[in-house]
């Protein structure tokens, strides 16, 4: 805090040289009635008021002068500055100890009173600050008012704070190779009048060496990330400590005002992606309602006609080929929008098995499906969506029943360990390498499929997207003497 | 069902006119039937006419299915079948806790269609629910009263629970339970721990003792994500 404000006026010296003499004279004239310990008491308490009111240094010149005017007027011999009684050396000695501390002690109170209010002042200013940034309607705002007073408080030409994210996206303007480095190191870079660099190793504003500096760059810090730079900018930049002190205080509100922006355009972001999502979902279940309602009307017709017209059969196969496209599609969006299943639990694989042979009783048309159940006399539990993993089995089953026209289909279950394998197995001509992965991709057909397999290419995605979503997983594996196993893998479970 | 007086009363309630007219075809002259375009309009035909069957559309303009479902279950025991777009599970499953009997996925064949009322119907006459002392289906002949089960005249040594399970789906042949009946069938009224979330594993075990190949199960029939459903007569002898 700067002391020099302190410097007393002239007029101050003038006024305490009156007192102290109007304070002599009154003495003098008490002189013959009073012992001179009324004279030293008198004088301390000069001293104090001086020190209190005007400042150490008048409280220090009170204290001399006291010295010497309590010496001269007061001891004997009068009007000398000798002392005639030995006990007196000791009275004034210590009159001169003690009004000496006093003066300093009632210095260094004032000075941390001073001290205490400058912070006040600081605190009141932060806190403001800090209610001003939440508050602001728009998190912009905060950043702007945040640089608004440091540029006030350091007298700056410039003052930005750039975020991470509107620096890395601004494809326009190519992004400061500097602000980049802040950003990437979470160190301060300083700018030098002469037009070089300097690159610190601290974040924060350093205490010193910023004597020849014009631009200063400064990481700020969330959590463990650097979540934008403060550029403060002025052709010759002073800063006090003080101010030093300000600025590495003010650096986290800035940051927060950052992330504030952040959050701001995440939360408008996801609230893009919800109302998109709904629509979607709306549009889903429109689709669905308005495309089944007239095929069930189709299918009603053909099988009104059935008996007169052969090609009424052929409608009404057709019809059920659309359905299942449809519902192909709704789960195939429903899979890939991420919508996670909500019906694991406990389930048994006999439920799993018997309902999936259940359903492709018709698509395998008498083709045998042979199961080994690896179950030791127990049984295979685990924790899945029966529904949606009945649907994965029948998936395989009908593709397998559609690639490999000859053979048996061969469903394996096993536990092995933490898992439950579920192998469905042909004799077909297996998948080419490159396609192995590829033929889980919505629409892929493999080249070299047989040119009457009807399906809408859809089954495998939907069958591991299904897989996936419940924690599980579908794999392809060569079969070993030709064909294909597929691996699905659903969490096991043990009774408790 | 030909002969014209024991001719059953059918009321469709859809806003479609062409699922109603094709629901009306499909009976032909084995039936009649009565529309009604709305939920409220449908529910007053139901009190008015007391039908013998009702098929519900779940995509009405004013009252949703599971409400019209719910509404005629507090005063009438009329079979209710639901015809959905949406082939969501827990939205059967809702509907049948909410007291429809069965429900069709659209799009539905009309053979379908036919043999789930046949079925409904039946069951509605028969109404085995009470006072039945022995339930015969296929192989299986569950004595109410002595609380056995004979499977091809031998008896099957069955744990209290799933005498208890077997007998709930018997009773209820051709029509799929949900978790939650079954649960409140056999374990209401009973100290149960984790008793709910083991009802597969109990289903299973039972099928250890009535199939012949639990893994292509001729009499308990898994209806994934709603619950289990016992093959009715009509399913067994058809």
């Amino acid at each position: 805090m700067p002391l020099d404000k302190w410097a007393p006026a002239g007029w101050h010296w003038l006024l305490w040289a009156l007192i102290a003499s109007g304070v002599t004279l009154l003495l003098l004239l008490l002189r013959p009635s009073l012992d001179k310990s009324h004279f030293a008491l008198t004088y301390l308490l000069l001293v104090l008021a001086g020190s209190a009111v005007g400042g150490h240094r008048i409280g220090f010149a009170l204290a001399v002068a006291s010295f010497l005017l309590f010496d001269w007027f007061f001891l004997p011999p009068y009007g000398t500055l000798g002392i005639a009684n030995a006990a007196d050396w000791l009275v004034l000695a210590t009159f001169a100890i003690v009004s000496g501390v006093a003066a300093q002690l009632v210095h260094r109170l004032r000075r941390e009173a001073a001290s205490a209010r400058e912070r006040t002042i600081e605190v009141d200013r932060f806190a403001a600050l800090g209610a001003s940034t939440l508050n602001v309607a728009n998190a912009r705002d905060a950043l702007s008012a945040i640089t608004d007073v440091i540029s006030q408080r350091l007298r700056l030409e410039t003052c930005r704070i750039h975020p991470m994210l509107s620096t890395l996206r601004s494809g326009s303007s190519a992004p400061d190779s500097l602000i980049a480095w802040v950003i990437a190191n979470g160190c301060t870079a300083i700018g030098i009048r002469d037009g070089t660099t300097r690159l610190t190793s601290a974040s924060g504003l350093p205490d010193a060496g910023l004597d020849d500096a014009c631009r200063v760059l400064l990481p700020l810090h969330v959590r463990d990330r650097v979540a934008g730079v403060l550029e403060i900018a002025a052709n010759r930049l002073t800063i006090a400590p003080a101010e030093t002190r300000f600025l590495n205080a003010l650096i986290p509100y800035a940051a927060l005002a950052v992330e504030r922006v952040e959050l701001e355009a995440t939360a408008g972001h996801a609230e893009q992606l919800r109302e998109s999502d709904r629509l979607k979902n709306a549009l889903l279940a429109s689709v669905s309602h308005d495309l089944r309602t007239p095929l069930t009307t189709i299918m009603a017709v053909a099988h009104d006609l059935g008996g007169k017209d052969p090609r009424a059969a052929l409608i009404e196969e057709e019809a059920g080929r659309l359905n299942r496209m449809v519902g192909d599609l709704l789960d195939l969006s429903r899979v890939q929008s991420g919508t996670s299943l909500t019906a694991v639990e406990l389930n048994a694989v006999d439920d799993l098995v018997g309902a999936a042979l259940q359903r492709v009783a018709g698509a395998t048309s008498g083709r045998d499906v042979r199961v080994t159940l690896e179950d030791g006399g127990t049984l295979l539990l685990g924790t899945f969506d029966l529904a949606a993993s009945v649907r994965i089995l029948v998936n395989l089953i009908e593709n397998a029943a559609k690639h490999a026209p000859d053979g048996s289909i061969e469903l394996d279950v096993a536990r092995r360990g933490a898992w439950l394998e579920l192998r469905v197995s042909d004799r077909g001509r297996g998948v080419d390498e490159l396609d192995r992965d590829r033929i889980f991709a919505p629409f892929y057909r493999p080249s070299g499929t047989l040119p009457d397999v009807q399906g809408s290419g859809l089954g495998l995605a939907i069958a591991r997207g299904l897989a996936e979503s419940q924690g599980g997983a579908l794999t392809y594996l060569p079969r070993p003497g030709g064909g294909s196993s597929f691996i699905l893998k659903l969490a096991a479970a043990d009774l408790a | 069902m030909s002969h014209p007086k024991s001719m059953p009363l059918i009321l469709i309630i859809d806003d479609e006119p062409p699922i109603r007219r094709a629901v009306r075809n499909a009976f032909g002259d084995a039936a009649r039937v009565i529309e009604a375009a709305t939920g409220s309009d449908g529910i007053d035909q139901t009190a008015a006419s007391r039908p013998d069957l009702v098929i519900l559309d779940l995509g009405l303009p004013d009252i949703s299915g599971l409400d019209v479902c719910r509404e005629v279950r507090r005063w009438s025991p009329v079979p209710i079948l639901v015809l959905s777009a949406r082939h969501a599970d827990a939205e059967k499953v809702a509907l049948l806790d909410g007291g429809a009997d069965d429900y069709l996925t659209k799009p539905f064949s009309t053979t379908e269609l036919q043999a789930r009322v046949r079925a409904l119907l039946r069951r509605a006459a028969a109404s085995p629910e009470t006072g039945a002392t022995s339930i015969t289906i296929g192989e299986l002949s569950l004595d109410v009263s002595a609380r056995t089960l004979r499977r091809q005249g031998e008896l099957v040594h069955l744990t209290p629970t799933e005498w208890d399970l077997l007998r709930a789906l018997m009773t209820h042949a051709g029509r799929t339970l949900t978790h939650q009946q079954l649960f409140h069938e056999v374990w209401s009224g009973r100290q149960y721990g984790d008793a709910q979330q083991y009802l597969r594993v109990y289903v299973a075990q039972l099928r250890r003792k009535v199939e012949t190949d639990p893994l292509r199960p001729r009499y308990i029939t898994t209806e994934p994500g709603v619950g289990y459903r016992f093959i009715g007569l009509t399913d067994a002898t058809g």
